[in-house]
């Protein structure tokens, strides 16, 4: 692009449009005044569509400016949003490890009535507690 | 019974302290998530083409045509802004939200799993007595987790927030200026082309042709309100994100919340009037 950058882009999208607009103006005049016929009417608004068209394709340049502009800030944004899930999913360690805690509670109680069954199921929870400890990790 | 005043009292001041009190963080991060997850204004930007065209020819339709291959291309990239926005906000709300740091339920879970075994040799009611103990000193804990997690990413978040939306701002001024082209393109042709019609031969050509006259005018009209509302509304929630950032050191203060709060619900009112303009 040959302007240096975004403002001066705008700005000339900016004039580009005022011209358009001036052009608009005269021809609305021209056509009050009946100076001029359909024909020419026609091909005036034609040119002043042109400019239209022109300036906005710089607007489009403007706007590809702006997010080219922002990757910076975009990439410091996501960081952030990854450091607060961490903290959250470190709260959730926190959680899982208090859930072992207790499953650990219950197999050793278990354990101490000497009854099986229950000793089977509390092992399986508490390799289920381990599990989930990894997974987070 | 005298004794356990004290302890009473304290118990008390750690729940009070154990209140992040964040309530009104997560009101307006909430409401500013659901604003900036306001995408018509980018989609109508990338839809000009389509309204245009039948009022264009030669060279200008041609130009028209790059022109919208050009919106088509920048559009995923012009969403991912809304995204960005979007996203930071909603885990901002998640961060300041009551269950993110929440440790009730493994501590009643931990609780019931020893009183359910009283072979453990521990009295019920101590059960109770330590879970609720350490219900309050948890919180306590996690609260102050909470708020530096909370502070941490409002400092930081700042500086890069602030420029995404002063872009958002940027990008909605020229979402207005290609829309104001585009207006006078199509009202503009019924300007240059009305006066031309002859009545006498042309009655039903020309009524048409002022009615859509009318209907694209109004069209135009109420677009600008959408324009003006999403600029507000992208403001308020710049304004409200310094002003967290400025009260960083009192956010439990009645004065800070009640501030946050009418941000949050300047946001909202702005968001539900936007949703309730016809596009």
């Amino acid at each position: 692009m040959a302007l240096a950058n975004q403002q001066q882009v705008e700005a000339l999208a900016a004039s580009i449009t005022g011209c358009a607009d001036a052009i608009h103006g005269r021809l609305m005049q021209a056509i009050r005044d009946r100076e001029i016929d359909r024909y020419t009417a026609q091909t005036i608004f034609q040119d002043e569509a042109v400019l239209r068209q022109q300036a906005n394709s710089l607007y489009i340049d403007a706007a590809n400016c702006v997010v080219k502009d922002l990757a910076e800030s975009q990439q410091g944004i996501m960081e952030l949003i990854d450091g607060a899930r961490e903290k959250i999913g470190l709260i959730k360690e926190i959680a899982t490890f208090i859930d072992l805690i207790a499953d650990l509670l219950v197999l050793a109680a278990a354990a101490y009535a000497a009854k099986p069954l229950p000793i089977l199921a509390a092992l399986q929870e508490v390799q289920a507690d381990v599990k989930a400890l990894k997974a987070e990790s | 019974m005298k004794a356990s005043r004290p302890l009473a009292v304290l118990l008390a001041t750690l729940v009070l302290a154990g209140c992040a009190n964040l309530q009104e963080i997560r009101d307006y991060a909430d409401a500013s998530a659901e604003f900036s997850a306001y995408t018509e204004l980018t989609t109508r930007f990338r839809d000009t083409y389509q309204r245009e065209q039948p009022y264009l020819s030669g060279e200008a339709e041609r130009l028209a045509r790059d022109n919208d291959q050009k919106r088509q291309a920048a559009y995923a990239d012009l969403l991912v802004i809304h995204q960005r926005v979007t996203l930071y906000m909603q885990t901002l709300a998640r961060l300041a939200g009551d269950d993110a740091f929440d440790l009730s339920p493994q501590i009643d879970s931990l609780s019931a799993g020893i009183k359910a075994h009283p072979e453990l040799g521990i009295d019920a009611q101590q059960v109770d007595a330590a879970a609720n103990l350490s219900q309050v000193i948890s919180r306590w804990l996690t609260a102050s987790y909470q708020q530096r997690a909370v502070r941490s990413m409002i400092t930081e978040g700042d500086p890069h927030l602030q420029k995404m939306l002063v872009a958002m701002l940027t990008l909605i001024r020229y979402y207005r200026q290609t829309s104001e082209n585009e207006k006078n393109t199509v009202l503009g042709f019924f300007a240059v082309e009305i006066p031309f019609a002859d009545p006498s031969q042309d009655r039903l050509l020309l009524a048409l042709a002022r009615a859509q006259l009318q209907t694209r005018s109004a069209e135009y009209n109420e677009l600008q309100r959408q324009y003006d509302a999403a600029e507000q509304g992208i403001r308020s929630m710049a304004e409200g994100h310094r002003q967290l950032l400025a009260n960083l050191d009192r956010l439990s203060s009645a004065e800070a919340r009640a501030m946050i709060s009418k941000f949050a619900q300047d946001i909202k009112t702005i968001r539900e009037n936007l949703g309730t303009v016809r596009s």
